[in-house]
């Protein structure tokens, strides 16, 4: 049996990163998840092994999203991420700037994360 | 020497943290918080924790000059770019190359400059008044703020694609009255600081009443305001003077703002007398079950709205706070009406 693939979710909105986590549970992944950037940033500096994909919201305190996935992009190059964005916000432009891999508008259905996510684990481990 | 961030509630301690964190990415940071809350020497810890030390730390005060003046501050001018400009100067962005440039009050910038400092932000490239060609320079961007600038965004004054690019790293200070414990570290911190300064033997420190008094003083200076007192407090050489200006100037607060700092104990037993009465042995029962229950459920509201003011309504950190779940969280406020107050 495979390893299940470690992911990071980081969402300011409790419920959002529990119905995440509960999903890709069920899915058979293996979970964790921060409520802001500093705590998704103290978890990927200290947890072993790492991560191998990262879900973030782009608007949240202290350090946004986009801080987020730049400071990933540096530190962790090759570490996938999906950026996820609420409504009425506007900084899918710069997620896509400091590259994150996917972009997911909400409301997106959770079929469509997985998708996105089994792509990006997929082109990971074909490396 | 950087000028130490004193403190040590947990506001101060978790900014500290985020600050060893975060100071080498040289991603745009934005400091909010109210005016004299130590804006300043968040951003000049950051840069004297980030591998840019050594090189410049300019500041920009964005209210303090017209429009036209902030640019040429900001950008520069070619020689002969507008009458009296005999020699061309560098700008500010040029000075702080490799280093920091803070742009204090960042929410007064007029709207044109905001379109030409997004640009910078985006390419590190602008063009000094008069001259037609770019200039690059790599500042580290750190801005401060006393508004909100999401609001402004919304009224149409400050630019939403500059508000996200400085926005990528939000550091908030809470005003002092949200952590009085730290009043005591600052006042020892500032008597050392102005030790040399006046006579030794006219420095004291506050005793526990005036203490007391200080801590329950509502700040709205912050503590830029406790500095001057403290100034004032060494050349009076009395703190009972000093303290009773205070008390004077916070009446109306006190008078007007509810009491969160402990529960109101008289409304406690006022309630439990009422339940006693409702539930006295003449009654055909005397629940103690409904007296404990209703006292608890008054304890609660007390404790979830006090946390909930001091973080916000940040319901998140008030459940953690709190040690319950977040969902427990949500039944007690709707179970319990608890309201969220407005900031006058």
């Amino acid at each position: 049996m495979d390893k299940p693939s470690k992911l990071l979710i980081v969402d300011d909105d409790e419920e959002i990163q529990s119905t995440l986590k509960d999903f890709l549970i069920k899915k058979g992944y293996e979970v964790f998840s921060a409520s802001d950037g500093l705590e998704g940033l103290k978890l990927l500096e200290t947890e072993e092994p790492g991560f191998d994909l990262v879900i973030t919201d782009l608007v949240m305190p202290n350090i946004s999203g986009v801080g987020l996935i730049a400071i990933i992009k540096k530190k962790f190059p090759g570490l996938p991420v999906i950026a996820i964005t609420g409504w009425g916000e506007h900084p899918e432009a710069l997620a896509s700037e400091v590259q994150a891999d996917q972009v997911l508008e909400k409301p997106f259905g959770l079929s469509e994360l997985e998708k996105s996510l089994k792509k990006l684990l997929s082109s990971k481990f074909d490396i | 020497m950087p000028p130490p961030l004193i403190g040590s509630s947990k506001s101060i301690e978790k900014i500290r943290e985020f600050i060893d964190h975060i100071a080498d990415t040289g991603l745009n940071v934005l400091i909010t918080g109210e005016s004299g809350v130590g804006k300043e020497v968040v951003a000049q810890s950051l840069y004297y924790k980030s591998q840019r030390k050594n090189k410049p730390f300019i500041k920009v005060n964005c209210a303090a000059l017209p429009e036209g003046l902030l640019e040429s501050e900001l950008f520069g001018y070619e020689r002969g770019a507008f009458t009296g400009a005999v020699q061309s100067k560098r700008g500010k962005f040029e000075l702080a190359h490799q280093g920091v440039i803070f742009l204090d009050e960042i929410g007064d910038m007029p709207r044109p400059l905001q379109a030409k400092l997004l640009r910078v932000l985006q390419s590190g490239e602008f063009a000094p008044l008069g001259s037609e060609k770019e200039v690059t320079a790599d500042a580290w961007v750190i801005a401060s703020t006393n508004q909100n600038l999401g609001e402004n965004v919304k009224k149409g004054l400050f630019r939403e694609d500059l508000y996200y690019r400085l926005n990528i790293i939000k550091i908030y200070i809470p005003p002092l009255r949200n952590r009085p414990e730290d009043i005591p570290t600052l006042i020892d911190y500032f008597i050392e600081k102005y030790a040399s300064q006046f006579d030794r033997n006219k420095i004291s420190k506050p005793d526990a009443d005036a203490m007391e008094k200080l801590m329950a003083y509502s700040w709205p200076g912050n503590v830029r305001e406790l500095q001057s007192i403290l100034q004032s407090s060494m050349v009076i050489g009395n703190w009972e003077e000093v303290v009773d200006d205070l008390s004077i100037k916070d009446k109306p607060d006190v008078n007007s703002a509810p009491d969160h700092k402990g529960l109101d104990k008289s409304l406690i037993v006022d309630t439990l007398f009422d339940l006693k009465n409702e539930n006295s042995p003449g009654h055909a029962s005397f629940s103690l079950k409904k007296i404990r229950k209703e006292t608890m459920n008054i304890i609660d509201k007390e404790v979830i709205s006090y946390v909930l003011n001091q973080t916000g309504w940040n319901r998140t950190k008030a459940s953690k706070i709190l040690q319950i779940s977040y969902k427990t969280l949500l039944y007690k406020i709707s179970d319990l009406d608890i309201k969220q107050q407005r900031e006058l």
